[in-house]
């Protein structure tokens, strides 16, 4: 009870900035970028970031001053997120497609694109098609009940009405499931730290496997410690340190 | 007189001097050991001809070799003629067979006139080596002229020593097998833990040599090894040994490191070798000598923390990237070279540091191992593959290598110079102004170009809500239809489970129905036509009849109704009374005339009657 109310409190706190003051900060920032002045310039952006102004636009800026200052993982994790916040486009795919190219590992056996599952996900509107679902599920089910309420005549045309709904209701449903999958199943990170081992075992004198770098996407699997098990486009596992990975 | 001095003096040949003749014999020593050899030398002057020499013969000593030469000379004294003097010379190499003060006899020429002695010569004889005094005055005296260096720079300087093997005047010749044995030989006694000592492995011959059969090389526990020299063909040099001229042969060479401090000692070799030609040959075994070595542990005084005890010799470092600027993305190679004398195997090289923003791989390592003189030594190649990570100048710090250089006993280091290099941005595909065409032609050429994005100038600071399957209302918006048709569906089956009834109940709305069509045709009976009356009559006791039976009663005849009737136990009576009223209903539909007041009121009693007592 006292959470709830602190919860209710806290969701009526005011915003730290007004939106003016976002405004400001977010344009002061822009203008620091452009005198390449891009530490100042990540500064205001990551105060919008921290401060619950964190839209695909801001995380987009935040990763492109990144890339400038030569952050790569910090820029790759921050475009990332700008394309989950807000979808992918055309400046954020470019800066990316940057991003790899300065990247130092080069992943030999990767998959050459995403998994099907993910580009599914990244191709289709998320709210759109759960209302369509939503839509298409209720028509099917209304349907079925009017067949019971309706005279024996006019039920052909329920029975149409169900057999589309459902038809197409599926692949929706589908689509919907893709998107719970990467959102809820999938849990990808990105390499910010210089360099970072990834051993064999969750504990520092583990035997080496391989290293990664800066910028690099990866899975991750589970947690010990302060380790946490990742995965490589190619299938290589390994257990690196938490905090050299900055989650999407 | 005039004529006997003019003959004097253009006589043209000289006489032979006729003075008595000098016969002497000298040693070059007066004490030697058992394993020692010495000159005897017998000179004689003008040996008058006829004579014969008598070398001295003796069980005490033995003689290893025997040369004679003779020399002759002119001499001019006075206004006379000149005269020739010969000088006879035999050296002997000999050695003693036992100890104790022993007397070489003397020599003896049997002339015309009689028989000369020389003085015999003591020698005062030891057991084993006795050291050769003169023998180093000997030796400074007869420096070996230095050849032509083609190594005249480092890791071997021109002035580098000549491997110093042993002496060939002390080795010493085994008192068997003197015509040939094996030697091994250390050029010397004493080196550090990994100073290079050279072990070299002689056959040395007086008889002709045809091959080497085999060869058994000692083990070298304690040594790191390698090969210098490994003839393939027996090739001979003239060396003296004790004075004796014999063939040395080159069997091998070896460079030894001595792993740890101490005496070590190497065993002998052995080879089989066949002597003569053809089929005079004749295959003999020969064993080696022992040798010993002591190892020097490294010094401590001056030694750098954590020095790596393999760097011993003399090195040089160096560094040299393969460019000064490099474009991002694009990787240098940085070469560290080490050179030197030594063994290059066993040298440690420290790491190549790159500063942040470099990122430097494992080094490929090339190795080319160099000799000169007897001395190994190399070139160490490590060849860094450095991947610049952002723009800038980085400067790669100094590397330095500490070594032990044992010729100075000293420590020393190899130090590079920092190397600096710079990390520019890739060009880009782009020629944004004007006058930078490629072409020259003074177009703006605008082409793709990888570079950033620009920022977004205008942002929506509204984070993004939850995903819509996440907001809390879409389940029951999905499960909502379900239930309404489940409720439909519920609602059916509730209603169809209420239309089904059980026979009494059934029965009873049956004749219910039946009374409630008995009074419809009681509203008949005075307005209605007969058959109209009389065909509700009947309906009502049908239905009556079917719903107290439970079959249809419609299509039956009378007979059939009462046998059915009777099976279901219904009384004669009232099965009576149901077929007169049925015939009555018939009788007042069919009958003309037959359906009076009077007539509708009796059936109209009679059938309730009926309902009444069969119901009751």
């Amino acid at each position: 009870m006292i959470s709830l109310l602190l919860a209710a409190v806290l969701a009526q706190a005011p915003a730290y900035y007004s939106p003016a003051e976002a405004e400001a900060l977010f344009n002061a920032s822009n203008d620091a970028y452009a005198r390449e002045d891009y530490a100042k310039a990540k500064e205001g952006f990551e105060k919008l970031v921290a401060h619950g102004f964190g839209s695909g636009d801001v995380l987009y800026n935040l990763g492109t001053t990144d890339l400038a200052l030569g952050d790569l993982g910090g820029a790759v994790l921050a475009l990332e997120r700008a394309r989950r916040a807000g979808g992918p486009t055309e400046d954020i795919e470019a800066n990316l497609a940057l991003a790899r190219t300065r990247q130092l590992d080069k992943v030999v056996g990767a998959q050459s694109e995403e998994p099907f599952l993910e580009r599914l996900a990244l191709a289709t509107p998320e709210s759109a098609s759960t209302a369509a679902f939503l839509l298409l599920w209720s028509l099917g089910f209304l349907s079925l009940a009017a067949l019971r309420l309706l005279p024996a005549r006019q039920r052909n045309l329920a029975v149409a009405l169900c057999a589309l709904s459902f038809v197409f209701a599926a692949p929706v449903a589908g689509v919907v499931a893709a998107h719970v999958y990467v959102r809820r199943g999938l849990d990808e990170g990105v390499v910010v730290a210089q360099a970072l081992q990834a051993r064999e075992l969750p504990r520092e004198g583990g035997k080496v496997s391989f290293e990664v770098h800066a910028g690099l996407k990866v899975r991750m699997l589970e947690e010990s410690g302060k380790f946490v098990r990742i995965r490589l486009p190619n299938g290589l596992e390994g257990w690196t340190e938490r905090d050299g990975v900055g989650a999407l | 007189m005039v004529l006997a001095a003019l003959l004097g003096a253009l006589s043209p040949l000289p006489a032979l001097a006729q003075e008595r003749p000098e016969f002497r014999q000298s040693a070059d020593r007066r004490e030697v050991g058992t394993e020692d050899t010495f000159r005897l030398t017998v000179t004689i002057t003008n040996p008058p001809d006829g004579s014969s020499l008598k070398l001295p013969q003796t069980e005490d000593f033995e003689t290893l070799s025997k040369q004679q030469s003779t020399e002759m000379s002119y001499q001019m004294i006075g206004p006379g003629p000149g005269s020739i003097r010969r000088v006879q010379k035999w050296t002997l190499v000999m050695r003693a067979n036992k100890v104790g003060n022993l007397v070489v006899p003397p020599s003896e020429l049997v002339t015309s006139a009689g028989t000369l002695k020389t003085e015999p010569v003591p020698m005062a004889v030891k057991k084993g080596h006795v050291e050769d005094k003169n023998a180093d005055r000997a030796a400074a005296g007869s420096a070996p002229m230095r050849l032509f260096d083609p190594f005249q720079n480092f890791p071997f300087p021109q002035d580098l020593d000549d491997l110093d093997e042993q002496s060939p005047q002390n080795i010493p010749i085994p008192r068997s097998d003197s015509d040939l044995f094996l030697r091994a030989t250390l050029d010397r006694d004493q080196v550090y833990v990994g100073e290079q000592a050279t072990l070299s492995l002689y056959i040395f011959s007086r008889v002709d040599l045809s091959s080497v059969d085999t060869l058994s090389m000692p083990k070298l526990e304690g040594f790191w090894s390698e090969d210098v020299d490994s003839p393939s063909q027996l090739s001979a040099e003239q060396r003296i040994v004790g004075g004796v001229p014999y063939h040395a042969y080159l069997l091998k060479r070896r460079a030894l490191f001595p792993v740890k401090p101490g005496v070590v000692k190497i065993g002998p070799a052995e080879a089989d070798v066949t002597t003569g030609f053809l089929f005079a040959g004749r295959r003999v075994h020969r064993k080696g000598n022992e040798l010993a070595l002591r190892v020097k542990a490294l010094p401590p005084a001056g030694r750098p923390p954590g020095f790596p005890t393999g760097n011993v010799g003399v090195w040089r470092l160096n560094v040299e990237p393969t460019t000064a600027q490099v474009e991002l993305g694009q990787p240098v190679t940085v070469k560290v070279v080490v050179e030197g004398r030594g063994n290059m195997r066993s040298v440690s090289i420290p790491p190549l540091q790159v500063p942040q923003g470099l990122r430097a791989f494992d080094p490929t390592i090339t190795d080319k191992a160099l000799s000169s003189k007897g001395r190994l030594g190399g070139r160490r190649t490590l060849e860094y593959l450095v991947m610049p990570q952002q723009t800038g100048t980085f400067t790669v710090p100094a590397v330095e290598m500490p070594y032990f250089d044992p010729e100075n006993e000293r420590y020393d280091a190899a130090r590079t110079e920092p190397v600096t290099v710079t990390v520019v941005g890739a060009p880009t595909k782009v020629a944004a102004g004007p006058g930078v065409s490629p072409e020259g032609l003074g177009k703006n050429v605008l082409a793709e170009a990888q570079t950033l994005r620009p920022l977004r100038y205008k942002a929506a600071f509204a984070t993004a809500a939850g995903p819509l399957w996440e907001r809390p209302y879409v389940v029951p918006v999905m499960l909502a239809p379900v239930a309404l048709w489940l409720g439909v569906l519920g609602a059916g089956l509730v209603r169809a489970a209420a239309k089904r009834e059980d026979p009494a109940a059934r029965q009873r709305k049956r004749a219910r129905a039946s009374r409630a069509r008995l009074a419809a045709a009681e509203r008949l009976k005075s307005t209605g036509e007969a058959s109209a009356f009389f065909g509700e009559v009947e309906k009502a006791v049908v239905g009556f009849l079917e719903a107290r039976l439970g079959f249809s009663v419609g299509g039956l005849t009378r007979d059939e109704l009462d046998v059915k009737m009777e099976q279901r136990g219904v009384s004669a009576n009232r099965r009576a009374q149901v077929l007169g009223l049925l015939d009555e209903c018939d009788l007042g539909r069919f009958a003309p005339g037959a359906g009076g007041a009077g007539a509708r009121e009796e059936t109209l009693r009679n059938a309730m009657e009926l309902m009444e007592e069969w119901g009751a």
